[in-house]
């Protein structure tokens, strides 16, 4: 059987927001090349995130849940994953992207011998090919993929294809893996205090600070801000260099990509590596004191002046709207 | 301890996006005149964590890199940072996409110095594709991991290694000939001292050919059909109030007349 296999994954037993939305693209996908949809989910103790990946619209979801498969341990994963390729002989093969999906997918294909195109933002049918679009040189041009061999692989950003509402429910296959032997063993696992309120990568609005902010002792102002939206809080590189944030908050091309609908910049240049975060992302506000910073070719709305005269009335008025 | 690094040249990643041209006919991304091509900025991150583990275990390092004669420049300044010799491999069909092609090139190569280590960058910042790491890993039958955040010990049974998550790390111990992908948080690279540079540019550094490492062409798995701007529309509609802090108030009142908080 031919078709369209998407592999979900589960973190901590969750279904990450992203599995859904390379389920809706692997569905349209499948639909416009007439072709049925299947799953795959590898991991331990992954009953919720199964019953929540169904709901992705495939006919048949294969489920590999087993002891040796929690620590992750990519080379596993991609045995796994082999197994699962065995049983629906795809001709294309969806993931949504993310640090392990990078790293067991590409394992996978490596194995295979076909090509997997990372971090794709678009897909698209053309006759007999399936078109990948991804962005190259850290965001500013887009480039368009066909993949001659098969299975056609491919990662899906995070944030660039929606999620449709659950669809109908297909059946569950498990899959029974002989234990795999693995060259890398885990000694340690170490999970960073998640930040509260939502995290970056899923938040529906970010606020973000620059160096404008003028100071770590200023840096509460764009978490007020944050705090006022229910928003998550970015920086740019200039700033978790200095310390005022954590790394883990930094957006861009070597920090995190967001996709929100509101990305809020304070005291934000706009250089091209902060841009190449912010591409998903729907509106752009930027407050900044020189007109000409490039952030306004990118910004949908502008305040022009000092953020630290600014922002405390745009949280106070914002604070009223919401209440 | 014998380290291999697998090094490519791209375009200076300052460069502005706007600033390159693109070629619709090669499909091929030029740099502005005048501007030099550069190392691979996590490959320079993977050559910095060789030459410290040498460093401490003793050992030679060797960079390697296939493309076009420029990449000769690139190999230099690697030896001029420290690398022990370098081998520049040529391919006339090289054209980049092809990972696993450009794998098993880089592979062939690598066999010949039957290293402990094999590092490269975790990704390449042109296409950040990410995946020639993992075709030279498969092509040798050894363990990978990426992203690798630092380095910490060689032991008897391999090497302890810190690799990046979505939520954080984990410490692994990968058994040795591996192929790690090295991220930009392992370390800040070093500059080279005037003098290296100038004994770099006396080095001799051997130059191979894909027929030489016994390879034939690979039918190609990839094809780049287009090439085009990542455009927004960039009208920033300006809010604007006597004061700043009316600034602020009624940019508030702009986004929520917008619907969008
Ligand atoms: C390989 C590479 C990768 C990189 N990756 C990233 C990345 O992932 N993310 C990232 O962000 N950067 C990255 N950078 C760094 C990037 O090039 C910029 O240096 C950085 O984004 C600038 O941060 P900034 O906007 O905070 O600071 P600046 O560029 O200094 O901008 C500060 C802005 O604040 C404005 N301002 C000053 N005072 C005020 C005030 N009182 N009120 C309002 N506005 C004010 C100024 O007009 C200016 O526009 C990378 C660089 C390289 C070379
Ligand atoms: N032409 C090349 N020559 C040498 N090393 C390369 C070449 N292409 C890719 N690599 C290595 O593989 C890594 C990942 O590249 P990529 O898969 O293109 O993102 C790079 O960081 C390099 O270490």
């Amino acid at each position: 059987m031919a078709g369209v296999l998407v592999f979900g994954e589960a973190v901590a037993g969750i279904l990450t927001p992203a599995s859904l939305e390379a389920a809706t693209a692997g569905a349209e996908l499948a639909a416009a090349v007439g072709q049925p949809l299947s799953g795959g989910l590898i991991g331990r103790n992954i009953g919720d995130a199964v019953a929540a990946f169904l709901g992705g619209g495939m006919s048949t979801l294969y489920i590999v849940d087993d002891l040796q498969f929690e620590p992750y341990i990519g080379e596993r994963y991609a045995g796994a994953a082999t197994a699962v390729i065995e049983h629906v002989a795809p001709s294309v093969v969806l993931f949504p992207h993310s640090l392990n999906t990078r790293e067991w997918g590409s394992q996978l294909a490596a194995r295979l011998q076909t090509h997997l195109v990372t971090d794709c933002v678009r897909l698209d049918v053309d006759g007999a090919d399936v078109v990948l679009t991804k962005p190259i040189y850290g965001g500013g041009i887009l480039a368009e993929y066909v993949v001659a061999s098969t299975p056609v692989m491919a990662t899906l950003r995070p944030g660039a294809f929606a999620a449709s509402t659950p669809g109908a429910q297909g059946h569950i296959v498990p899959l029974d893996i002989p234990f795999i032997p693995a060259r890398v063993t885990v000694l340690d696992e170490t999970i960073d205090e998640p930040p509260s309120g939502p995290t970056l990568r899923d938040a529906k609005i970010v606020v973000s600070g620059g160096l404008g902010v003028g100071g770590r002792e200023n840096w509460r102002l764009i978490e007020d801000v944050a705090e006022a939206l229910g928003a998550a809080v970015g920086a740019t590189r200039a700033v978790t260099d200095l310390g005022w944030a954590p790394a883990s908050q930094q957006v861009g091309l070597t920090g995190a990509s967001v996709a929100p609908d509101l990305y809020i910049a304070i005291g934000i240049s706009g250089a091209v590596q902060h841009l190449a975060g912010i591409g998903r992302a729907k509106t752009v506000v930027a407050i900044n004191r020189d007109p000409e910073a490039p952030i306004f070719t990118r910004a949908r709305y502008g305040a022009i002046g000092d953020a630290r005269e600014i922002v405390p009335a745009f949280v106070e008025r914002l604070r009223e709207l919401r209440a | 301890m014998h380290i291999v690094v697998t090094i490519k040249q791209v375009i200076d990643p300052l460069v502005p996006p706007a600033h390159l041209r693109l070629n619709a006919a090669t499909r091929q991304v030029d740099a502005p005149a005048g501007i030099a091509p550069a190392m691979n900025g996590y490959d320079a991150n993977a050559l910095e964590e060789a030459l410290k583990l040498v460093g401490v275990h003793g050992g030679t390092v060797t960079v390697v890199s296939l493309g076009g004669d420029s990449v000769r420049d690139t190999l230099r300044r690697g030896i001029a940072l420290g690398a022990t010799g370098a081998l520049h491999i040529t391919d006339p069909g090289y054209v980049g996409w092809d990972a696993l092609d450009t794998a098993h090139v880089l592979a062939a190569a690598i066999a010949r110095y039957t290293p402990d280590l094999v590092l490269c960058g975790r990704q390449a910042s042109d296409t950040d594709a990410g995946q020639v790491l993992f075709g030279i890993a498969e092509a040798l039958g050894w363990p990978v991991v990426s992203p690798v955040r630092a380095i910490h010990s060689i032991e008897e049974t391999g090497v302890v290694v810190d690799r990046l998550t979505e939520r954080g790390s984990q410490k692994l111990l990968v058994a040795l000939p591996a192929v790690l992908g090295i991220s930009s948080e392992a370390n800040e690279p070093r500059t080279p001292a005037v003098r290296s540079v100038m004994a770099a540019n006396r080095a001799r550094i051997p130059t191979v050919t894909r027929s030489e490492l016994g390879l034939n062409a690979e039918e190609g798995r990839v094809v780049l059909r287009r090439l085009s701007r990542d455009v927004h529309d960039s009208h920033a509609e300006i809010i604007a109030g006597a004061t700043p802090a009316e600034t602020g108030a009624k940019l508030a009142d702009a986004l929520h007349a917008a619907g969008l908080i």
